[in-house]
């Protein structure tokens, strides 16, 4: 097992490094600089020659490239060309809030989907399975700004019942610790400000969430239905062990490990969600940061951030496969 | 079993027996038509496809050019579904959208699918050092997240719909790759191909004949559940400033983002195109469905 | 290195040497004596203002603003962006101001009145402000004047350009820059000297908060002069009051959590004490996004939104609970810009027909909410100079017979056309919107048009600026009111005296009528020349101008004492919550 975890490690550094070329390729190959996104309207040829020079942006791109896997190796991230703000403290600040984010929007779209595929699949062909899909295709049909200001319109200005954007209630004043509002909350012994963070979060999770949240429904009905037609599962039934205790018993346990693999994978597609989601919230992510990154060409920025977003990926795809072992003893670790 | 290095890709099917006949896809079109709720995404797709070619006969009015004096009319009268912020008629412009959109749909995901697939194949029909390569391209790939490639590959390609189809194709190349070679990889340990094998067949005939047919189940789920968010994507392109060029194009998620800035005014807007968006995934969604149970060698007898 | 030519300085900047005395100076008794500036709140007859108050005003409160943007940096110096500047003008305050409500009354602020200006027009002498102190408790005296100007001229080179734009702007740097020097003369007194008479040495410092004064024993503190402000205290706005944004303005620099919300308190020993803020605070917080932004007003989570888009208006107008806030005179342009290199817009028939082919006011009523005015000349009313041109209006006809003039046909009739895909800005709220209804008025009237588009910081204002786009939409936006600020950097840039690539136009006869304005003795020259400049581009129509506007605030209804400006000069002293 142990072994196991290290194989694994070491096999994510050709990704990482691989990654690191691609994304150096990437964002210098984009046709533009960050040095028109740094002038804007006052830009003049003359002018926008002499700040690449001064920025270095003349330099062949593989001695940047050098230079910035200099930086990478020695634990610098670099920092942004159009505020000079570093990148480690911009992602101190923000991660924790893509996090919060994407963590509340996992806990729902899990928490609902698979009860919901499993109605569904219990149903299969009925009408209850009729509904669930339309709904959780409705969920995966609609974008989600969309989703997200419709929600605003009826529970925030219509109801009232929860604020519209933002991580906290721009009044309150809350040291920051962790940056995690959850945790510096309850830190700071302010059970208010908690529940203050905790309906923040509620829209935009759901507005997140509602994509992971038909894909999570639509396999897991998928999976159950599968196992269900499996031998054994027939065999447990025939024995006349209770539906309830089949379910329980044979056919979810099984059924586990394609909802455990899309989840895994999900996790991706949340972070890309978090990008739109973040905007429509104005929440203090790191999605909108690399989005703007992007547009501006900040090339350290946008290198450094989806080198992290791609090391939270292949940490929980690593915590999936480990998860397999628990959950299906006919994988062995070699 | 699936080994070490290979249990991410875990099949949504594992099979424990499968007769393989000559027969799969007929077998598989002939309980697909017996599948009521299958038949009925089928007819919902038609009247897209109809409404798609038709377009030019059925609709009332132009789909790119209006009249600024007309603009944000409710629907009723001349106009079913009312008129958007440049004085057209929004069922004019939905059902000339059915062209671009089911095409932007089923390329990109089409696409997605070839390019996944081809590479998931060849990881899961070879193993070994193959594999490991494949999969560490496609991690790379996966591990960027989708919208963020979109964004640079039609930041670097230039705007345009194909560059936008590429785009999607691209963010969803990864996750078929994975799916595929997962099935593939728990298959070809299984009974019959081990058969297969010891009798000699050919790898290329194990593969197309007998390997792929059964590994697909999980891809044709995701694809069409895919083929709805390819049109969500470009929503979502376009939400970022990313859509094509041409900013008349009738195309349902550039109309869904358009009607967004004034969705307080003319909501019907939004909500007729996202019907018709939703109408496309849920009939895409039941033919799959039924395309999956259809394939599924154990519910053949 | 941006070098600072004499010659174009001239051509650029001494135009406002006519315009500054006619915007600053006709208006000497609404401005002099030390307590008249800021005026008094509470005037209610000026357009720009919120709901005028009925009961008296009540103290005390917190007003949470929504802005386009996030701050960029805690120092002015640093930045050139709308969102930092809208924040930082109520807190650091400059020897000059504007009068609140007003585009172009230029008033003493930290100066204790406008300066003693040589007959020769270089040098400038300013008596100070007496007992007024920072907001970390120093004083604000001839030292500290001298102290701002000479960090800004000396400015690490990393810095210049890039970071801190006005200062080279209007300026120049180092031993380029055509502010000679900044003497102490005594504690009350300085003295400014140029190299070269500069006509906007007033008009152009006045309203940016990059002229601003701050505190130089925080400077100091906060490592504000580092070359890399990532690594500076005091850029970052770290340590709060008196830590950084350290100025001497109605409200005090408190917190700011990048990209979250920047928070300004209200300083208590205001100099001004007729003017001390109404409210405990100001909370400014970011939305990119307008649609959500609404959403926020309406649901509370914010009481005014500094900037609305149009189609939102019509929904507010019918809530009692809210207002919409006209800003009045606008001072900016929108324009369909054009290339002179360009086939077929080298051709005058081609642009003509252009101008008679588009529907203005259809524009106005379905982009702008009926909140604009068709522009008739390449400046908006309010500046200096402007007279009317009588440029070509909508006609169809008129269009299609300027095409026949042309002699072109077919193919040849194709134009390419950019707008920007990502952005709303004021004087287009809705450039996808506006670039579609043109489109379909040009194709009405026989042409073809090829759309291209980029995002807005990606590529579309440094393509632009290069020459690479056919036809496009773009407008400006004033620093200043002045003529300069529109036709010389429209056409010549800032500094430059070569045509600026976007348009390849500026013939020769046009930069002598722009030089001449610049050095005009007298108003009745200035008047003369600046009319020149606008009769050529009459003539020449290098590009379509299409309209001057008004984008408006918005705010919960109980927000009183607003004073809008076209430029976004607000300053929220003057703001009370009748809650």
């Amino acid at each position: 097992m142990l072994k196991y975890l290290v194989r694994r490690l070491l096999a994510a550094i050709p990704v990482l490094l691989g990654l690191s070329v691609v994304l150096f390729a990437f964002v210098h190959l984009l046709p533009g600089d960050p040095v028109a996104a740094l002038l804007g309207q006052h830009a003049t040829p003359e002018l926008t020659a002499q700040i690449r020079e001064q920025l270095g942006l003349n330099k062949p791109l593989y001695e940047q490239y050098v230079i910035y896997l200099g930086q990478l190796l020695s634990g610098d991230l670099g920092k942004s060309v159009i505020n000079n703000r570093s990148v480690v403290s911009e992602l101190a600040l923000r991660f924790p809030g893509t996090i919060e984010l994407t963590g509340a929007a996992l806990v729902f779209a899990i928490g609902l989907g698979i009860p919901l595929g499993r109605l569904a699949a219990r149903h299969a062909q009925g009408w209850t399975d009729g509904v669930v899909t339309v709904i959780s295709l409705l969920g995966i049909s609609i974008p989600i700004f969309i989703l997200g200001y419709t929600l605003q319109f009826f529970l925030s200005v219509q109801l009232k019942w929860l604020p519209t954007s933002g991580r906290l209630d721009p009044r309150t004043h809350l040291d920051a610790v962790t940056n995690f509002m959850l945790v510096d909350s309850l830190l700071a012994g302010r059970l208010d400000v908690f529940v203050d963070a905790v309906k923040h979060l509620i829209l935009p999770a759901i507005a997140l969430g509602s994509i992971p949240l038909a894909i999570i429904t639509r396999i897991t009905r998928a999976a159950v239905l599968d196992v269900a037609n499996e031998d054994y599962v027939r065999t447990a039934r025939a024995k006349g062990l209770s539906e309830r205790r089949v379910d329980d018993r044979h056919v979810m346990r099984n059924a586990w490990l394609p909802v455990v693999t899309v989840i895994g994978l999900q996790v991706g597609g949340l972070l890309a969600g978090a990008v739109i989601t973040e905007t429509v919230f104005s929440w203090n992510g790191v999605g909108r940061y690399v989005v703007e990154a992007i547009q501006d060409h900040d090339y350290l920025v946008v290198q450094s951030t989806i080198l992290v977003f791609a090391l939270i990926f292949l940490a929980v795809n690593l915590l999936v496969d480990v998860g397999y072992a628990f959950l299906n003893p006919r994988i062995r670790f070699s | 079993m699936a080994t070490a290095t290979a249990p991410l890709g875990r099949p949504l099917t594992v099979t424990s027996s499968a007769r393989v006949s000559r027969g799969l896809w007929h077998d598989a079109l002939r309980r697909l038509l017996r599948n009521r709720p299958a038949l009925v995404g089928l007819a919902v797709i038609l009247v897209f496809v109809a409404a798609a070619i038709l377009a030019p006969l059925i609709a009332p009015g132009d789909p790119l050019a209006g009249k600024l004096v007309d603009r944000i009319k409710p629907p009723g009268g001349l106009h079913p579904m009312g008129t958007d912020l440049q004085g057209r008629d929004v069922l004019t412009r939905i059902l000339y959208g059915a062209r671009i959109s089911l095409l932007v749909g089923i390329v990109s995901v089409g696409l997605g699918v070839t390019m996944g697939g081809l590479i998931g194949a060849v990881a899961g029909a070879f193993g070994g050092k193959v594999d490991t390569v494949l999969m560490r391209v496609v991690d790379v790939l996966l591990a960027i997240p989708g919208i963020l490639l979109a964004i640079g590959v039609v930041v670097w390609l230039d705007r345009g719909l194909p560059q936008i189809m590429f785009a999607v194709a691209l963010t969803n190349a990864p996750i078929f790759a994975r799916l595929l070679r997962g099935s593939l990889l728990a298959l070809r340990e299984s009974d019959y191909v081990v058969a297969a094998r010891s009798i000699g067949a050919s790898t290329p005939r194990i593969l197309f004949r007998h390997m792929l047919p059964n590994a697909l189940t999980s891809v044709i789920v995701a694809a069409t559940l895919a083929l709805a968010t390819a049109i969500i994507d470009v929503a979502g392109l376009g939400f970022l400033g990313l859509g094509p060029p041409d900013p008349r194009t009738a195309e349902w998620g550039t109309m869904l983002t358009d009607a967004t800035s004034f969705y307080r005014q003319a909501p019907w807007i939004i909500f007729f195109t996202g019907a018709a968006i939703s109408l496309t995934a849920i009939g895409f969604n039941l033919v799959g469905d039924g395309l999956r149970e259809a394939l599924d060698p154990r519910l053949r007898h | 290195m941006l070098r600072f030519k004499p010659a174009a300085l001239i051509a650029s900047t001494a135009i406002l040497f006519a315009a500054c005395q006619g915007a600053a100076s006709p208006a000497p008794s609404a401005t002099s004596g030390a307590s008249s500036a800021p005026s008094a709140s509470g005037a209610s007859s000026a357009p720009s203002e919120s709901a005028a108050p009925s009961t008296a005003v009540k103290e005390g409160g917190d007003l949470i603003v929504g802005l386009p943007g996030d701050m960029v940096e805690a120092d002015p110096s640093l930045v050139s962006d709308s969102n930092s500047s809208y924040i930082q003008l109520n807190v650091i305050e400059g020897l000059l101001g504007v009068k609140p409500g007003t585009l172009a009354d230029v008033i003493p602020v930290l100066a204790a009145d406008l300066p003693e200006k040589s007959a020769d027009g270089l040098t400038y002498t300013f008596k100070l402000r007496p007992n007024v102190k920072f907001h970390d408790g120093t004083d604000f005296n001839a030292d500290a004047v001298v102290y701002n100007y000479d960090r800004q001229k000396n400015a690490p080179k990393p810095l210049q350009d890039a970071y801190n734009y006005y200062f080279g702007a209007v300026f120049g740097w180092g031993a380029d820059s055509n502010l000679k020097s900044v003497e102490k003369i005594d504690d009350m007194t300085v003295k400014f000297t140029l190299v070269h008479p500069q006509s906007n040495f007033l008009i152009a410092q006045a309203p940016l908060p990059q002229f601003g004064i701050q505190s130089p024993a925080a400077l100091k503190a906060g490592d504000a002069d580092n070359p890399d402000p990532g690594k500076s205290p005091y850029a970052q706005g770290q340590g709060g009051t008196g830590k950084s944004m350290v100025g001497t303005g109605p409200f005090m620099f408190k917190e700011w959590t990048p990209n979250d919300h920047v928070t300004i308190v209200k300083n208590p020993n205001y100099w001004d004490t007729a003017n001390v803020a109404h409210l405990d605070s100001v909370t400014f917080k970011p939305y990119a996004d307008q649609a959500a932004e609404l959403n926020a007003l309406q649901a509370g989570d914010i009481d005014l939104a500094q900037t609305i888009a149009p189609n939102d208006i019509a929904t507010l107008k019918t809530d009692t609970k809210f207002q919409v806030i006209d800003r009045g005179e606008s001072c900016n342009i929108g324009n369909l810009e054009m290339n002179l290199k360009s086939k077929p817009l080298d051709n005058q028939h081609i642009r003509t027909a252009i101008a008679y082919a588009l529907n203005k006011q259809s524009y106005i009523d379905a982009f702008y909410a009926g909140l604009a005015e068709p522009a008739d000349n390449f400046m908006p009313p309010a500046t200096q100079y402007y007279k009317p041109l009588g440029l070509p209006t909508y006609d169809p006809d008129k269009a299609k017979s300027e095409i026949q003039a042309s002699g072109l046909s077919g193919d040849a009739l194709t134009l390419t056309f950019y707008y920007p895909s990502d952005v709303a800005r004021p004087y287009m709220p809705d450039p996808k919107g506006l670039a579609q209804a043109i489109a379909n008025d040009l194709e009405a009237v026989g042409f073809k048009v090829n759309f291209k588009t980029e995002g807005w910081r990606t590529g579309y204002l440094a393509d632009e600026a290069l020459g690479k786009f056919p036809m496009f939409l773009l407008g400006w936006t004033c620093d200043w009111p002045g003529p300069d600020n529109f036709l010389v950097t429209a056409f010549f840039h800032f500094q430059g005296d070569k045509p600026n690539p976007e348009f390849a136009y500026g013939p020769p006869e046009l930069k002598a009528a722009f030089d001449k304005g610049a050095t005009a003795p007298d108003d009745a020259t200035a008047q003369q020349a600046w009319g020149d400049a606008q009769d050529i581009l009459k003539r020449d129509l290098p590009f379509v101008p299409l309209v001057h506007s008004k984008p408006p605030a918005a705010a919960s209804a109980d927000v009183m004492g607003f004073k809008g400006a076209g430029n976004l000069n607000e300053l929220l002293n003057s703001v009370w919550l009748n809650r």
